[in-house]
């Protein structure tokens, strides 16, 4: 009787290993592809917004009798410090997900998943931060404040100001990928321990 | 007759589902004290911001509030949010201190609300200190002036509000890690 007991308990034993085996390549192929969605996206918010430029032509009366001098003016993504700390983050982003995903392509040791899971939250703050940084200052520069006297410039600088929103939406979505990292690996932990 | 009143581990040798998973490390104490930290840096950071009204008469009264920015309006309800949201993960780690059975789930738990919190925390910290940068460096570019050498009590108060937001976040990411760890030490090997 005890040999049958033994023996039934092999068998939920090594079905419940192959369950949790199969579960655990499963999460870790979604694992792979998350992260190279992930550092695609970052990738191309910042080229979007790092290719960005445009010049306009600005009239200016400088005497009431002349007529109005034509001033090209230029935006360039690199006039607004939080456009920088947007594509520096971005570019951070972009160097992880490649690093962690060829750290993941190889055996997965424990210490490798505590470091990823260190980083990963660092990089879901840092991205989460950039976007909130670059979405209030293109918000200024959409709508101005009036309480301050900042006046807008995407009615003179449209093209620049509409591929700034796609670069920031692209970024969204790139940190909700990152955030989809961190969360998918503990997932699976848990069902690793009961 | 020794043998069977012996505990039962010769026999259930190998580990069963519940009965022999590693208790694995117990940071519940800390996880208390860090969402407390994070309650009282939410508090100071909305109780701070929201005072900073200032009034400058240059002649005409002009005053700065922090209502006037959406990117502060924004800041404030975020962490008000993130302030309710420790209260409850406070009271729930307290009572997973006293009920041990529920742990490895609410571990889980943690981590999942942490990480949207963090996103949301972080956020609010990025915007409200982009907007305060802007203000007080200014923007030569696009004309925008700076306002903190006139308005420096506000400019004060909007800064101390987003350093403490920025520790906060901090908190937060621990909060994060000693989750994640006290998860990874129950895994069985």
């Amino acid at each position: 009787m005890e040999g049958q007991r033994k023996g039934s308990f092999n068998v939920m034993e090594g079905s419940e290993a192959n369950g949790k085996r199969w579960c655990g390549s499963v999460v870790r192929t979604c694992d792979l592809v998350l992260r190279l969605l992930a550092f695609l996206l970052t990738l191309v918010a910042a080229v979007v917004i790092g290719a960005d430029k445009q010049t306009a032509v600005v009239p200016i009366k400088l005497v009431e009798s002349m007529p109005p001098l034509y001033v090209p003016v230029a935006a360039k993504w690199h006039y607004l410090s939080a456009f920088v700390y947007f594509v520096g983050a971005n570019a951070m982003a972009c160097t992880y997900a490649t690093l962690s995903l060829l750290l993941s392509l190889g055996k997965r040791r424990k210490w490798m998943e505590t470091v990823i899971t260190v980083l990963d939250t660092l990089m879901v703050a840092l991205l989460f931060s950039s976007n909130g940084a670059a979405i209030a200052v293109g918000l200024l520069g959409l709508q101005g404040n009036s309480h301050v006297h900042w006046n807008k410039v995407c009615n003179m600088f449209g093209k620049f100001c509409d591929q700034v929103a796609a670069s920031l939406f692209i970024s969204l979505l790139g940190s909700i990928t990152f955030l989809l990292l961190l969360l998918l690996p503990q997932l699976f932990r848990l069902k690793q321990t009961t | 007759m020794a043998s069977t009143d012996k505990p039962v581990d010769t026999e259930y040798s190998r580990p069963t589902s519940s009965a022999q998973a590693p208790a694995g490390v117990d940071l519940f104490k800390f996880d208390v004290i860090l969402r407390f930290l994070l309650f009282a840096a939410s508090l100071v950071s909305v109780v701070v911001i929201v005072t900073g009204n200032e009034t400058k008469y240059i002649p005409l009264p002009r005053p700065a509030k922090f209502r006037y920015s959406p990117a502060f309006v924004y800041f404030v309800a975020a962490l008000s949010v993130a302030g309710l949201y420790s209260i409850i993960t406070t009271l729930a780690s307290l009572y997973a201190i006293k009920n041990p059975a529920l742990k490895a789930k609410l571990l889980l738990y943690f981590i999942l609300w942490d990480a949207l919190i963090l996103g949301i925390i972080a956020s609010a910290t990025g915007t409200a200190g982009g907007v305060a940068y802007v203000g007080l460096k200014g923007n030569k570019h696009v004309n925008w002036n700076k306002i903190c050498n006139v308005y420096d009590k506000f400019c004060r108060h909007v800064g101390a509000s987003v350093a403490v937001a920025l520790f906060g976040s901090i908190v937060t990411v621990l909060l994060i890690w000693i989750s994640a760890y006290s998860l990874h030490s129950r895994v069985p090997k």
